[in-house]
C-alpha cells in the first residue's frame, strides 16, 4: 500500500456545488407532484377536544388531509416509544404535527391547513426542568410507565432517562479536601441551524416507495418509515441528493413517513419543503438546555480529591435520540480529569418544549462550558494558574478517567501545550483583553458499516457506500483510502452514495463516524480487489502473488519495477473473466473495560473507543461600557488521531470553532411563559458572520491511538465544537471578575455579571 | 393578477407569465428552472438566494420578479467560463471553501460583486463584503482565502 501525504484535496462533489448544477432535495420536481404542508399544534400542551378536517378536504385542489387516524397506530422512538407520527389525543409542544395536507400548489395547501379546525382543552405547561421534577409537577406523559423503552433506561415520571457514573467515595473525598468549590451554571438550548431547510419528496410505484430526503442518516430514516408505516426494509428506498448541512439537526427520522403517507393516499408524488421558521420549531433536534450544579474538592497542592455533579437536561416533549444524553453529559460533567472520587447524576427531563436531539457533540459544548468555567473557579480559589491546574489534573497516557477507563496513548497534555503556546498564553495583554483556556473530549463511535468497491474494464473505479456526506468531506476522503490500497489515483474513483437500496448499511453522517467505520469498510473492500489484482498480475508476470506490488497505477514485481503491467490492463483481462468486485465491513473495535466504577442507566457512553482530546485557548476583548464581546483569536489543538485529509480536517475545526463562538455569545433559544420559542428566525437568532470570525490557529496532535480507525484516524467533526465556548467563558471571567453563569453569554448577561445582577 | 414579462438571465431572454407578487427567486427556480440559487430563509438574512442585478448583488427572495424586468440577471450558473470553472469557483474549491455547498452560490455571487468593485480587497474588505452570506460549515476562513487568491490572480492578469 502506498500512502499519499499531499495536502491537496479537491472534493469530488465540488464542481457540482460551485456551478449550481448539484441538486439538493428542494431542487427536485416530479411530474404531477403535489405540495405538502403541516398543521402544527401552535400551543405547547393541550388535549385535542375537536379535530375537523372536513372543510379542508372539500376544498378544490386538495388531494388529501391526513391525521393519526389515517396511519398505523404505532408509537415509536429509538429509546422511549413515546411518540406517534401525528398527535394522538394530546399535543405536547408547539411544533407537533396534528395533520398534513397535500394540494395542487402551496397557496391551496396553506388555505387547507388554515381550514382545519382544532379545538384544545389547555393543559398546564411544563416550562422548566427544575419545576418538572417536583412531586406535584404535571406530567408531560401521564402514561409514561406503559411505553416501550430500551431496557437500560432508568425512568420515573418526568425523568425520561436517569444516568449516574460513580467511582470511589465522594463524601470522603470532599471531607478530605483542602478547599471545596460549589458552582451553578445554566445553559440555554440552541439550534443546529443548517442553511438548507429540510425537504422530502416521495413517490410510490406499486407497493414500493422512493423517498428523496435531506437527511444525515438515510438508513435511520428508512427504519422510521418502515416502523411507522409497517413496511419491510426492501420496499422503502431513501435517496439523499446533495445535503445542505446538518450538524446533527438532520439526524433521526423526520417527516419521510408523513410525506410517503400523503403520496400513497393521493397516488401522486408529494413534495415537502420547510421554511426557516419550521426548521427552528418543528424537528426533534434542538440542542438541549441544561442546569448544572458542581462541587469539587482539591488538596492543598491542587490535586482534585473529589467531584460531584448534578445535571437537569431539557428533553423536551419527546425523547427522540436523547435517551443517551444523560450518560454522555455525566461523562462531560466529570471531564477528562483524574478524579479518585467522582459522582455525576444526570436527569433527562420531559418539558413542553421542542424535543432535544443530537446536535454536533450533543451535551458536550455546554457541559464543557459549565465544567471548565467551574474548573477555573476552583483554580482561582487555591491561587493556582488555571492552565497549571489542568496540566496537574488532566488524565494522561496510561491514566484512569472518571469512569474507570484506563487510556492508552492520548494527547491531552500535548494539546494543552500547543494551544496555549499558539495563543501566547501568559504574555501581557491590554486590560480589556484576556486569554481563556479549556480542555474537552469526545469519543469515537465504533459501529458496523459496509461498502463495495469495483473496478470496471477500463480500469476506472467506483466506491458504492452506505455512507452519507453532509459537507464534512468524510465521504470524499474515502476515495483516497481506496486509491492508496490499490496503488491508484484518487481521481480514478467515483462515489455512489446516499442511497439505501444500492449500498450496504452505514449509520450516516452522525457521531463523526464516517471515516472511522466506513473507512474501515472501504479499505477492506478495496483489499479484496487488491488481492484479485495481485493474483492476476502474478499470472501475467509469472511471479508469486505475494511479490506483486500495486503502485502508481501499475502492478509490478517487488524489486523490479520494470517487470509490471498497468492496473487498467488487468481490469480489462478481469472484465472477460472473474470481475473485480470487493465488499467490506470489518469488525468494529469493542468497548474498553471499566474498572472500579458503577454506571446506572448505562447505554455504553462511559467506555470510549479511541477518545479524542482538545484544548482551545481563546483571546477575547470586552467592551466594558456595553458588555459586547469580541473574539480576537482562537488557538485550537486536537488529538483526533491521524489526519488523512488536512484541508478537510482544518475545515471541520474552523467551522466548529465558529459554531462554538455563536453558542458562547449569541445563539440561545428563549421561550415565552407558554414554552413557545421567541426567536425562531435568523434575525432574532444570530449566527456568526464572516465579519465576526476571528483567525483560528489549528494544531493537530497526531497520536498513535489503540483501536483507532483506518491509519490511526479517530472521529473529528464534533470534537472541535466542544471547548470553544468554555475557553471564551474563562477569558470573560477574568475581564468581568466573575463567571457569566448563563449560556449564551450575551452582551446583556455579561453586563449584568459586571454589575452583579440577575445571575441564575 | 398575472402578466407576461421578460427576464434576461445569464445572457438568455426568458418570457414568463407570472403573478405580480412572485419573488425573483421563485421565478428563477420554478419558471426558468435554474436551481443553483437557493432559498435558506426567505427573510434576507442568509444570502443563499443572492443573484446579480446589473452587477449588484440582491437577495432574490425579497425582490419582485417584475422589478427585474429588462435588467441583466446573473445567477451562479452564469459564472462558469464556458465548460471551465470561473476563477472564483476554482479558487473556492481548491482552497477548501466548499463543504455542504448550500451557501456557495450566494457566496460566489457576493464575491463576484466584491471583486468587481474592489479588485484588490484587504482581508477586512473581504470579510465585510461577504458578511451578508451565512455559512454554517466553514467558519469562513477558507472562503476568505479563496477570494484573496482569486483577487491576486485577477490583478496579476
Amino acid at each position: 500500500m502506498s500512502v499519499s501525504t499531499a495536502p491537496r484535496f479537491v472534493r469530488a462533489d465540488g464542481p457540482d456545488k460551485v456551478t449550481g448544477s448539484g441538486r439538493y432535495t428542494a431542487d427536485l420536481t416530479l411530474t404531477g407532484a403535489l405540495v405538502a404542508k403541516f398543521k402544527y399544534a401552535g400551543i405547547s400542551h393541550g388535549r385535542i377536544a375537536r379535530l375537523d378536517t372536513s372543510a379542508a378536504k372539500a376544498m378544490p385542489g386538495v388531494f388529501a388531509v391526513l391525521t393519526q387516524d389515517d396511519v398505523p397506530d404505532v408509537r415509536f422512538g429509538p429509546f422511549v416509544q413515546d411518540r406517534t407520527l401525528f398527535a394522538r389525543d394530546v399535543v405536547r409542544f408547539e411544533g407537533e404535527v396534528v395533520a398534513a395536507v397535500a394540494a395542487v400548489d402551496a397557496a391551496t395547501a396553506q388555505r387547507a391547513v388554515d381550514a382545519i379546525v382544532v379545538e384544545y382543552e389547555l393543559l398546564p405547561v411544563v416550562n422548566d426542568v427544575e419545576a418538572a421534577l417536583t412531586p406535584d409537577a404535571p406530567l408531560v406523559h401521564p402514561e409514561w410507565a406503559s411505553y416501550g423503552a430500551a431496557d437500560a433506561l432508568v425512568r420515573d415520571r418526568n425523568d425520561a432517562s436517569f444516568a449516574s457514573i460513580a467511582k470511589g467515595d465522594v463524601q470522603r473525598g470532599l471531607a478530605e479536601a483542602h478547599t471545596v468549590v460549589r458552582s451553578r451554571y445554566v445553559a440555554d438550548g440552541c439550534h443546529a441551524a443548517p442553511i438548507e431547510p429540510r425537504a422530502v419528496v416521495a413517490q410510490w410505484e406499486g407497493n414500493k416507495v422512493t423517498i428523496w430526503s435531506s437527511t444525515q442518516v438515510p438508513f435511520d430514516a428508512r427504519s422510521g418509515v418502515c416502523e411507522t408505516l409497517e413496511l419491510p426494509n426492501n420496499r422503502v428506498r431513501i435517496i439523499v441528493p446533495h445535503l445542505g448541512g446538518g450538524f446533527g439537526g438532520k439526524c433521526g427520522f423526520h417527516y419521510e413517513a408523513h410525506v410517503a403517507a400523503l403520496a400513497r393516499a393521493t397516488k401522486r408524488p408529494v413534495r415537502l419543503v420547510f421554511n426557516r421558521r419550521e426548521e427552528f420549531v418543528a424537528p426533534d433536534r434542538r440542542r438541549e438546555g441544561i442546569v448544572y450544579e458542581f462541587e469539587t474538592g482539591v488538596a492543598a497542592d491542587g490535586t482534585i480529591t473529589a467531584r460531584r455533579a448534578k445535571l437537569l437536561i431539557d428533553n423536551g416533549a419527546y425523547t427522540a435520540d436523547a435517551g443517551f444524553f444523560s450518560q454522555i453529559a455525566a461523562m462531560h460533567a466529570l471531564g477528562p480529569y483524574r478524579i479518585p472520587n467522582a459522582r455525576a447524576d444526570a436527569h433527562l427531563v420531559y418539558t413542553n418544549h421542542q424535543p432535544s436531539g443530537s446536535v454536533r457533540a450533543p451535551t458536550a459544548p455546554q457541559t464543557c462550558w459549565a465544567l471548565e468555567s467551574h474548573t477555573d473557579e476552583v483554580a482561582r480559589a487555591i491561587g493556582m494558574d488555571p492552565v497549571e491546574f489542568r496540566r496537574l489534573n488532566a488524565v494522561d497516557t496510561g491514566g484512569e478517567g472518571p469512569s474507570g477507563q484506563t487510556y492508552g496513548e492520548i494527547g491531552v497534555q500535548q494539546c494543552i501545550a500547543e494551544a496555549t503556546t499558539g495563543a501566547g498564553y501568559g504574555q501581557p495583554l491590554p486590560d480589556d483583553e484576556a486569554i481563556g483556556v479549556a480542555i474537552g473530549w469526545w469519543p469515537s463511535f465504533s459501529v458496523p458499516s459496509g461498502a463495495y468497491v469495483k473496478l470496471d474494464g477500463d480500469g476506472s473505479g467506483q466506491i458504492i457506500t452506505g455512507a452519507q456526506e453532509c459537507g464534512t468531506g468524510a465521504v470524499m476522503t474515502l476515495r483516497q483510502l481506496a486509491a492508496d490500497e490499490l496503488g491508484m489515483d484518487a481521481e480514478a474513483f467515483e462515489l455512489v452514495y446516499q442511497d439505501t437500496s444500492v449500498a450496504p448499511y452505514d449509520m450516516g453522517a452522525t457521531g463523526s463516524q464516517t471515516l472511522f467505520n466506513n473507512g474501515r469498510a472501504v479499505v477492506a473492500a478495496a483489499g479484496q480487489i487488491a488481492e484479485q489484482l495481485r493474483n492476476l498480475a502474478a499470472e501475467q508476470l509469472e511471479a508469486s502473488p505475494a511479490d506483486i506490488v500495486l503502485a502508481e497505477g501499475r502492478a509490478h514485481v517487488a524489486g523490479t519495477p520494470d517487470r509490471g503491467i498497468a492496473i487498467a490492463e488487468l481490469a480489462g483481462i478481469a472484465a472477460g473473466g472473474e470481475l473485480l468486485i470487493g465488499h467490506g465491513s470489518g469488525m468494529p473495535p469493542g468497548p474498553p473495560p471499566l474498572v472500579g466504577s458503577s454506571c446506572v442507566g448505562d447505554l455504553g457512553m462511559a467506555a470510549w473507543v479511541a477518545p479524542q482530546f482538545s484544548c482551545h485557548a481563546v483571546r477575547v476583548k470586552l467592551d466594558r461600557d456595553t458588555g459586547v464581546v469580541r473574539v480576537l483569536h482562537v488557538s485550537a489543538a486536537h488529538d483526533s488521531g491521524t489526519i488523512i485529509n488536512p484541508v478537510g480536517a482544518q475545515g471541520q475545526v474552523e467551522g466548529a470553532v465558529l459554531m462554538g463562538i455563536g453558542q458562547a455569545l449569541t445563539e440561545g433559544t428563549t421561550y415565552d411563559e407558554q414554552g413557545r420559542q421567541r426567536n425562531a428566525a435568523l434575525l432574532e437568532y444570530k449566527l456568526q458572520t464572516c465579519a465576526d470570525a476571528p483567525p483560528i490557529d489549528i494544531h493537530f496532535v497526531q497520536i498513535d491511538t489503540p483501536d483507532a480507525g483506518p491509519r490511526g484516524a479517530k472521529g473529528l467533526a464534533e470534537a472541535p465544537n466542544v471547548a470553544t465556548a468554555a475557553a471564551i467563558s474563562n477569558a470573560l471571567a477574568q475581564l468581568v471578575g466573575a463567571p457569566v453563569r448563563q449560556l449564551p453569554m450575551t452582551a446583556e448577561r455579561v453586563w449584568d455579571a459586571m454589575n452583579q445582577e440577575a445571575q441564575p | 393578477m398575472s402578466e407576461q414579462i421578460h427576464l434576461h438571465v445569464n445572457g438568455v431572454d426568458y418570457p414568463v407569465t407570472i403573478a405580480q407578487e412572485r419573488n425573483l427567486l421563485s421565478v428563477i427556480r420554478g419558471e426558468i428552472g435554474l436551481t443553483g440559487t437557493k432559498e435558506g430563509c426567505d427573510d434576507c438574512e442568509c444570502g443563499a438566494c443572492m443573484v446579480l442585478l446589473d452587477g449588484q448583488p440582491v437577495n432574490s427572495c425579497s425582490y419582485l420578479a417584475v422589478q427585474a424586468q429588462d435588467r441583466e440577471i446573473t445567477t451562479v450558473e452564469g459564472l462558469a467560463d464556458g465548460q471551465a470553472l470561473g476563477m472564483l469557483q476554482r479558487n473556492l474549491l481548491e482552497a477548501g471553501g466548499v463543504q455542504c455547498g448550500f451557501c456557495t452560490p450566494g457566496m460566489l455571487i457576493s464575491a463576484t460583486a466584491l471583486l468587481a468593485r474592489t479588485p484588490e480587497p484587504s482581508e477586512e474588505q473581504v470579510r465585510i463584503g461577504l458578511s451578508g452570506n451565512l455559512c454554517r460549515c466553514t467558519g469562513y476562513t477558507k472562503i476568505v482565502q479563496a477570494v484573496q487568491r482569486a483577487a491576486t490572480e485577477l490583478t496579476a492578469g
